[in-house]
């Protein structure tokens, strides 16, 4: 919300610089996010007499004036304003003065200009005629500013519009509102902090507030039907008004925070809302059915014309006022256009009430609309407020509409409203906030902020009572952050030493683990990525994939009810999509070796025995893909593309690292478009990821010009099973000699290698210590439906072998190789 | 060994010999260490087992002169092998300017660098870390930290629901901070608390050069008897100290979390000589005492423990820490832009 710095000046003389201001009320809790200045001090503008206004010989749309500006002899303007005319009285800006402008590429950015002599289209200007916006008091921007004929010619401009009440210069502070402080939406409330916190007097305005009744309850009647979202309406007539424009000290206060100028009527009640916080409406009064108010809801669904032209549909139970026949007004929110306040009225009918903030907000909410009056009403106002608001702007329109107050007024109550009082206790106030506060600091602190306090015999508790602008403080912790703001947090001081737990931080294995596989993976060439979480629809369904750890939970994509756009309308079942697009954007961005991870969790809308909240179930995977060339240069050895055994190894190494027991890579046998081939992992038998080859098309469609691989792995489930290895010991190891020992058969073609060394690992119990593979043949020496395996084996034990012992366990894994995958020894 | 004359001779010629040998290849030292002092056939082995044969006078004399035959021809070898060594490593034209044989660079995401580093502070100050799930319900995220239904301070949050997976769940939603972590803390352990709760929240805002659809934050809490602000002023100082400096200036000023009262936001002032005023005030993180009511709403008695909340974002912070300025890029993973964080 922005607040005119000269307005605020009404209501408290605070002698800071804007700077100082800014910094003290955010000090206090109301953040100043921006200050524009508006105006300037317009030194050298004065008040010029058109003599003549003759058309520029060079330009259709230019004039060339001939001004006087005071004794000495006219001087030449020229002057591209539709309105100039010779016999006006203007303002000029002579050669040297400084105008607050606004800027072209933005007009809310006002710059400092300096008027110089310039020549325009051939002929010399000495000066330029300005318009309201050039000027800084007003908002008209489509001509000059045509003085009075009485305005003395020669004379500064700024004692003239001085005396219109206008200031030269202004500033707008734009204040960041807390939902916490529904009293700082004005104004009033914002000089009230001022006021306390600079120790000066808060000048309210003097108001007049009429009794209920008198002549005002023979024009008109008020009923509220809607007790329960209607507290307070009164209403306040006043006749022989003439609908005009504001004067200009109102409009140009108006302008500066943020408002539009429409007409007296409707520009008073927006002033007094941005004086006292308190919402206000004009009825015509001549356009209500049998001069009647009704505050009611809406039995059905109900279509009304808002005062903006907008035919809206509004729920059943939208909280309405209503005349003798119809709806005119959405209470809180807008008017209606039926009775809105236009050039030929001549009767207001001023509404000010209190509705209940749930029910506007939920309105407002509903139908997608936030008024200057919403907003404030949903905050909560001044429950106390009502008359003396209405009360304001009656006055106002007595004075600058010309109007004729009704004596009296009518209020309808369905609530009396009573003060909160709540108990404060000076040692809770102290323990909470870290301070040593006497009694008197805390007692001025609240009262300077309207709160009315009655102190215990022992200075130990307070009773307060809570003024009812300030709905929001409702318990002794709100009142002690009133007093920790006052007083200020800066001031708090912070303790020497502090205590420190009684025992040493433990840290959990799920995030340990995580922490080292990033660095190892950082170490072994991996990028660590972040992605999005959400994505399309269609995409989260094609990577809901029951090999990929997300899509094994069976169920249905998350999606979004309000999503920003159908390209995040769905949360991620698999980290790949992600990736793989940063793999499609950096290999676009000339990258050909790509290797990248990522940990992060994914959802999917089933029940599982991992589920936090019910029908979800959330996993934290980790992904890693690699693609294109295995090595920077060609210059040490050839470039091969990285294929599946490049990440296998990663995956054979990472699996190690996190001590996970009888890791198996099982080849899938079934189709899934995703990959083109694949193998499950398993430990112990338990899934813990998939390692496989990602299918051409889906390639293609991420732009990825080399085959692609991933290891996507159920990273919860792993560190689930690898907490156990984390609390390993040492076991001792065989410090004899270890003798090795090559084997080479020839099996079928088709028999997987894998099958051999498990069955060579079994066989080879207990003396086989190792078995790598280290030549593989296929080709004209063998037969072609047969290859050759060579295999390198190590053999120990707690002591030295004698060649028999070796010779005997080699046999038996021959054998066993020989029966159960038919290998014939090879020479 | 009679002729002595004769014994110079051969010594002499032996001497000749051992001189003008070339030894230019592995070859020729080879053959010249079998020649002169091989085991069986070694000249000057030969000379060396004939020492005793030689008369008493002059034997010691002549074995001066073998061993000195005998250093001069290891001195050759071994001169020679050297030669031929360093002559391997630079024959074969090698040019030792070519680039080594490079390894992949791989790298950890500035966001992973930033939250270690803030998680490392706060552990080091008796903080656990816990975690806590991305979608959550209503429950947890808003109602028991104090936001009522139908409050303005919902719409400090834009928050992304997610359809209800049967009709007796509602208000699922998509965590919009990690304050619910908190509830879930207190719910499950006792005072004193002092944790630490990192993780990814979800704001339904328009992604621009300041905001984006996901952020990560990492949240602070500490419960226990006789907490004050003064004890939060502290710890948050301590931490910014490690982040910015330790001069770093900071400020605490009032603002509004319904689940703290009072709450605040602190400010560090960030030194730039292009503005006016050589800096400006940069928010980085929002705090407060422990609302009474969020205590209630998990069973723990306010009036016996107080406690403090901070709440920061992992971006914001990097941001800072590196000068990005716009957090698209943390999400674009540009390798131009990860391998400055290799």
């Amino acid at each position: 919300m922005i607040i005119s710095n000269h307005w605020l000046s009404d209501y408290v003389s605070h002698d800071l610089s804007v700077d100082d201001l800014a910094e003290l009320l955010t000090m206090c809790g109301l953040e100043v996010e921006g200050i524009v200045q508006i105006g300037s001090s317009l030194d050298g503008v004065v008040i010029g007499h058109v003599l003549t206004c003759e058309p520029h010989p060079n330009a259709d749309r230019l004039r060339l004036c001939s001004v006087k500006i005071g004794e000495a002899e006219p001087i030449t303007i020229v002057c591209g304003a539709p309105n100039v005319e010779a016999g006006q009285k203007i303002a000029v800006a002579t050669i040297g003065s400084v105008l607050h402008m606004p800027s072209r590429e933005d007009p809310n950015e006002k710059i400092a200009v300096t008027v110089r002599k310039s020549k325009i289209r051939g002929e010399v200007s000495f000066g330029m005629i300005c318009s309201e916006v050039e000027l800084g008091v007003g908002d008209d921007q489509d001509g000059i500013l045509v003085l009075d004929h009485e305005a003395p010619v020669g004379e500064a401009f700024s004692d003239w519009i001085s005396e219109e009440g206008v200031p030269l210069v202004d500033h707008a502070i734009d204040i960041a509102i807390t939902p916490n402080r529904p009293d700082a939406v004005c104004h009033v409330g914002v000089a009230r902090d001022v006021a306390a916190l600079t120790g000066k007097q808060l000048k309210m305005p003097e108001i007049d507030i009429p009794d209920h009744g008198k002549a005002a309850t023979d024009e008109f009647s008020v009923t509220i039907e809607a007790t329960d979202v209607c507290q307070e309406y009164v209403g306040i007539l006043v006749r022989d008004i003439r609908v005009d424009e504001s004067p200009r000290w109102l409009k140009q206060r108006l302008l500066a925070v943020g408002l539009r100028p429409r007409n007296n009527i409707v520009d008073i009640t927006n002033y007094v809302m941005y004086e006292l916080g308190q919402p206000l409406h004009g009825f015509d009064f001549d356009t209500l059915a049998d001069s009647k108010i009704i505050v009611r809801k809406t039995s059905g669904e109900t279509e009304f014309v808002t005062l903006d032209g907008n035919k809206r549909t509004l729920p059943a139970g939208t909280m309405m006022i209503a005349d003798g026949e119809r709806d005119i007004a959405i209470a809180g929110i807008m008017g209606g256009e039926n009775s809105e306040v236009t050039r030929e009225t001549t009767s207001v009918l001023i509404e000010s009430a209190y509705f209940d903030p749930v029910q506007i907000r939920r309105t407002a909410r509903k139908l997608q609309i936030q008024t200057d009056a919403s907003y404030r009403f949903e905050r909560g106002v001044d429950p106390c407020a009502q008359a003396r608001a209405a009360a304001r702007a009656a006055e106002l329109m007595v004075r600058l509409a010309g109007g004729t107050l009704v004596p009296g007024m009518v209020s309808a109550r369905s609530v009396t409203v009573k003060p909160t009082r709540v108990t404060l206790r000076r040692a809770r106030a102290n323990a909470l906030i870290g301070v040593d506060l006497p009694a008197a600091k805390m007692v001025s602190l609240l009262e300077a902020i309207g709160f009315e306090i009655q102190i215990s015999d022992d200075e130990e508790s307070f009773d307060c009572t809570i003024p009812t602008f300030r709905p929001d403080i409702e318990r002794e912790v709100d009142i002690i952050e009133e007093v920790a703001r006052l007083y200020g947090f800066d001031k708090i001081p912070e303790p020497v030493r502090s205590s420190v737990p009684d025992h040493a931080v433990e840290i959990p294995a799920q995030r340990l683990l995580r922490e080292d596989i990033r660095d190892r993976l950082a170490a072994l060439g991996f990028r660590e990525l972040y992605t999005n979480s959400m994505l399309r629809l269609e995409t989260a369904e094609a990577f809901q994939v029951d090999i990929l750890p997300g899509g094994r939970l069976g169920g249905n994509i998350v999606k979004t009810l309000n999503p920003i756009s159908q390209e995040m309308a769905a949360l991620r079942p698999s980290l790949l999509p992600g990736t793989l697009a940063i793999a499609g954007y950096n290999a676009n961005h000339g990258r050909k070796s790509l290797r990248y991870f990522e940990i992060g969790n994914v959802q999917i809308r089933a029940h599982s025995n991992e589920s936090i909240i019910d029908g979800y179930t959330e996993k934290e995977l980790l992904l890693l893909v690699v693609s294109g060339d295995d090595a920077a240069s060609g210059l040490h050895q050839d470039v091969r593309k990285m294929d599946y055994f490049d990440l296998k190894g990663v995956a054979e190494t990472l699996l190690r690292a996190v001590h996970l027991a009888e890791v198996r890579f099982e080849s899938g046998t079934s189709q899934f478009p995703v990959a083109s081939s694949y193998s499950i992992i398993t430990s112990v038998g338990e899934y813990v990821g998939v390692l496989g080859e990602l299918s051409a098309s889906i390639r293609k469609q991420y732009d990825i010009p080399a085959p692609l691989f991933f290891l996507e792995l159920d990273w919860s489930t792993i560190s689930r099973l690898a907490e156990p290895f984390l609390r390993k010991r040492y076991e001792a190891f065989s410090r004899f000699p270890v003798v090795e020992r090559d084997l080479a058969v020839t099996v079928g073609a088709n028999t997987p290698v894998g099958k051999l060394l498990q069955q060579i690992r079994e066989s080879g119990k207990p003396l086989l210590s190792g078995v790598s593979v280290f030549d593989l043949y296929e080709g004209d020496q063998i037969d072609s439906t047969m290859k050759s395996v060579a295999f390198s084996l190590k053999f120990s034990a707690d002591r030295t072998l004698v060649d028999k012992e070796v010779d005997l366990c080699f046999d038996g894994i021959v054998k066993v190789l020989k029966s159960e995958s038919g290998a014939e020894l090879r020479r | 060994m009679s002729d002595s004359a004769n014994i110079d001779d051969t010594l002499n010629e032996l001497n000749k010999e051992i001189e003008s040998a070339s030894l230019h290849s592995d070859e020729s030292i080879e053959s010249f260490r079998i020649r002169f002092l091989g085991k069986k056939q070694g000249r000057i082995t030969g000379l060396m087992k004939r020492i005793p044969e030689v008369d008493p006078g002059d034997r010691k004399a002549f074995g001066q002169r073998v061993n000195a035959l005998k250093s001069r021809a290891m001195e050759r070898i071994e001169t020679a092998q050297n030669a031929a060594q360093t002559q391997a490593v630079t024959s074969n034209d090698l040019d030792l300017s070519l680039p080594g044989r490079t390894l992949p660079e791989g790298s950890v995401h500035p966001l992973t660098q930033t939250h270690r580093l803030i998680i490392r502070v706060f552990e080091s100050y008796g903080f656990t870390v816990e975690e806590g799930p991305e979608i959550e319900d209503d429950w947890h995220n808003f109602t028991a930290l104090n936001f009522p239904p139908d409050h303005p301070a919902r719409d400090m949050q834009d928050t992304f629901f997610i359809e209800a997976p049967s009709d007796k769940h509602d208000g699922i939603l998509l965590r919009t901070h990690t304050s619910p972590v908190q509830i879930r803390v207190l719910q499950s352990q006792k005072p004193p608390i002092r944790v630490i709760v990192p993780g990814r929240v979800y704001r339904n805002e328009a992604i621009s050069y300041k905001s984006y659809c996901l952020f990560h934050q990492v949240e602070g809490l500490y419960v226990d008897e006789n907490v004050s602000m003064g004890d939060l002023k502290h710890i948050l100082h301590v931490f910014a100290r490690v982040l910015f400096g330790e001069d770093v200036r900071m400020r605490f000023r009032p603002s509004f979390f319904p689940f703290t009262e009072p709450s605040a936001e602190v400010d560090i002032w960030w030194k730039d000589d292009s503005l006016p005023g050589g800096g400006r005030w940069l928010e980085i993180l929002g705090c407060g005492m422990v609302d009474p009511n969020v205590l209630s709403a998990v069973g723990v008695d306010p009036e016996r423990y107080t406690g403090y909340a901070f709440g920061m974002g992992i971006e914001r912070i990097a941001m800072l820490r590196y000068g990005i300025e716009d957090i698209r890029i943390l999400y674009e993973n540009d390798e131009r832009f990860l391998s400055q964080f290799a």
